[in-house]
């Protein structure tokens, strides 16, 4: 099962590499979408899959990282301007995260919710007292270079995940989605660990948001800061499944196949499979993509 | 100094004073019996020990050093673990999982994976359940529960083991048993225990002093003869 998992996860790895040198811009295109997705899903497990505290405002990660790389995209090169992006969410998410991490269940995912639409509508207003209604981005590097580095957010987001999950932090976070009290009892630096997990679930989120954004070549708040990002995200996780490493990217996977698929037919059903789906496999399939697997390939 | 050393600490919930001036000392390798109808605020103090709950007035301080107002996690890494009345397991983590963490994070920090290994599987054979180390927490019965708790509390590498009632609701046998199991720990591992018990039997045949609160104020304090010989207690005790 693990030798399984590893070798689907190196295929994917090394296809997503290779596709670039094809110069094929549709399989290029689909490789950014599904790399792209597979980040943030795997980047959402840090926090949300470990420690139950499901986040629904994703998108503010994203937004403030597409944001501050537009800022920069042009001031600063290409590398840096991602780098700070990914580091302005960091850095947000340490700042509200002790606050937030205290409100648990269905208030925290209001109250996540909640933050990224305030942040969009703020962003909104800075934009228009600024007087731009959108910003056209320049000096953006070829097509290329944004799958590649779409592709390795892919990869160590995916790792970043599995890292933490067999790690001593894991431990912790999967005692604290247990029982908070009884984690702290034994020694677990709850309120520690939890914003431990909170940064690093929004860091790749903001380089994410910096290169999708390089992509449109264009920017603008309400589409940087999107909810749909958000649902999007907590559907393919819940989907392909909570409890293993693998469940984000087969999440992800099936999605941005099904989304392809549906797109070139019946553009507008996409946003309604997505709500059936999820409805669907929480009450039928709670395991998710990842639980069905195991079970077709007899194991658990 | 005793090894734990509680001085004047009251707690007031509102209109009630769950603690009044409360001195406790426990010395090192010694089990010490907490005694208390209902209400009397046993698991208030534990609490406070603890440091789920902040005392009002007072101080608790812990091999030569104040814990008051420490959270619990850093209260545990000092080497006090309780376990709790109503259990509290891991319950979708399977048992060895439970105790893992515990080792982990618990005074134990920094050990070595091998290290780690032995104290979790010493924890799990005190209390008898190694043999169900796979299964989920959360399958155990309340007896088997009730010794994870302690599992749990033993795998942090505590000194001081605070256990709040773990024989309520098990059958004759099973107290026995853990009758042993705690007599066994302290004489092999030098832990020092402090227990809330509604059993009293078993406080009485365990504690090497016993402390008597009623109404949140110490009443009684000695040992099981003085306390089974004192008339106060027997009045407020058994009416």
């Amino acid at each position: 099962m693990k030798a399984l998992d590893i070798i689907f996860g190196l295929a994917l790895a090394i296809g997503g590499l290779l596709v670039p040198l094809s110069g094929d811009a549709y399989l290029m295109g689909l490789v950014f979408q599904l790399a792209m997705w597979i980040a943030l899903a795997q980047s959402w497990s840090m926090l949300s899959s470990t420690t139950g505290y499901l986040s629904l405002g994703h998108a503010v990660f994203y937004g403030i990282g597409a944001y501050v790389c537009v800022l920069l995209t042009g001031v600063v090169p290409f590398g840096v301007a991602l780098a700070a992006g990914a580091a302005a969410s960091a850095v947000f998410a340490g700042l509200i995260g002790l606050p937030v991490l205290r409100v648990q269940g269905p208030y925290f995912v209001i109250l996540t919710y909640g933050l990224a639409e305030l942040v969009r509508n703020v962003v909104m207003r800075i934009e228009s007292a600024l007087g731009s209604f959108g910003r056209m981005i320049f000096m953006v590097p070829s097509f290329e270079v944004l799958v590649w580095c779409m592709v390795a957010l892919g990869i160590l987001a995916t790792l970043g995940a599995a890292a933490v999950r067999h790690s001593a932090l894991g431990a912790g976070l999967a005692a604290i989605r247990e029982n908070e009290v009884a984690a702290e009892t034994v020694g677990v630096p709850v309120a520690r660990l939890k914003l431990l997990a909170f940064v690093a679930s929004a860091t790749i989120p903001g380089a994410v948001g910096g290169l999708a954004l390089l992509r449109t070549g264009y920017f603008e708040p309400a589409q940087a800061f999107d909810p749909v990002i958000s649902f999007t995200i907590v559907t393919m996780a819940l989907v392909g499944g909570t409890e293993t490493v693998r469940g984000p990217v087969l999440g992800a996977l099936g999605f941005t196949l099904l989304s392809e698929a549906l797109w070139s037919s019946l553009p507008q059903l996409y946003m309604i499979v997505l709500g059936l789906t999820l409805i669907a496999f929480i009450l039928f399939v709670p395991r998710g993509l990842s639980g069905l697997a195991d079970r077709a390939l007899g194991r658990g | 100094m005793a090894f734990l050393d509680v001085r004047g600490v009251s707690k007031r919930f509102g209109g009630l004073m769950a603690l009044n001036n409360v001195d406790m000392s426990v010395e090192k390798g010694e089990i010490f019996g907490l005694m208390g109808a209902n209400g009397a605020g046993k698991t208030t103090l534990f609490s406070v020990i603890a440091g789920h709950v902040a005392p009002t007035t007072g101080e608790v301080h812990f091999n030569g050093r104040r814990i008051t107002g420490l959270s619990p996690s850093r209260i545990c890494r000092a080497g006090i673990c309780r376990t709790f009345q109503i259990v509290r397991p891991f319950a979708g983590l399977s048992v060895e999982e439970n105790v893992r963490v515990a080792a982990i994070y618990g005074s134990g920090r920094g050990r070595s994976r091998a290290s780690r290994d032995t104290l979790v599987n010493e924890a799990l054979e005190s209390v008898g359940l190694t043999r169900q180390r796979a299964g989920l927490a959360g399958g155990l019965t309340l007896s088997g529960q009730k010794r994870l708790e302690i599992a749990r509390a033993l795998a942090t590498g505590a000194d001081l083991v605070m256990l709040d009632e773990v024989m309520a609701g098990l059958n004759p046998t099973e107290i026995g048993e853990m009758l042993e199991t705690l007599a066994e720990l302290r004489r092999s591992r030098g832990i020092t225990f402090v227990i809330v018990e509604h059993v009293i039997g078993a406080l009485m045949t365990l504690s090497d002093r016993i402390l008597v609160l009623h109404h949140g104020e110490r009443i009684a304090f000695g040992t099981p003869e003085e306390i089974g010989r004192n008339k106060h207690v027997e009045e407020v005790y058994f009416g």
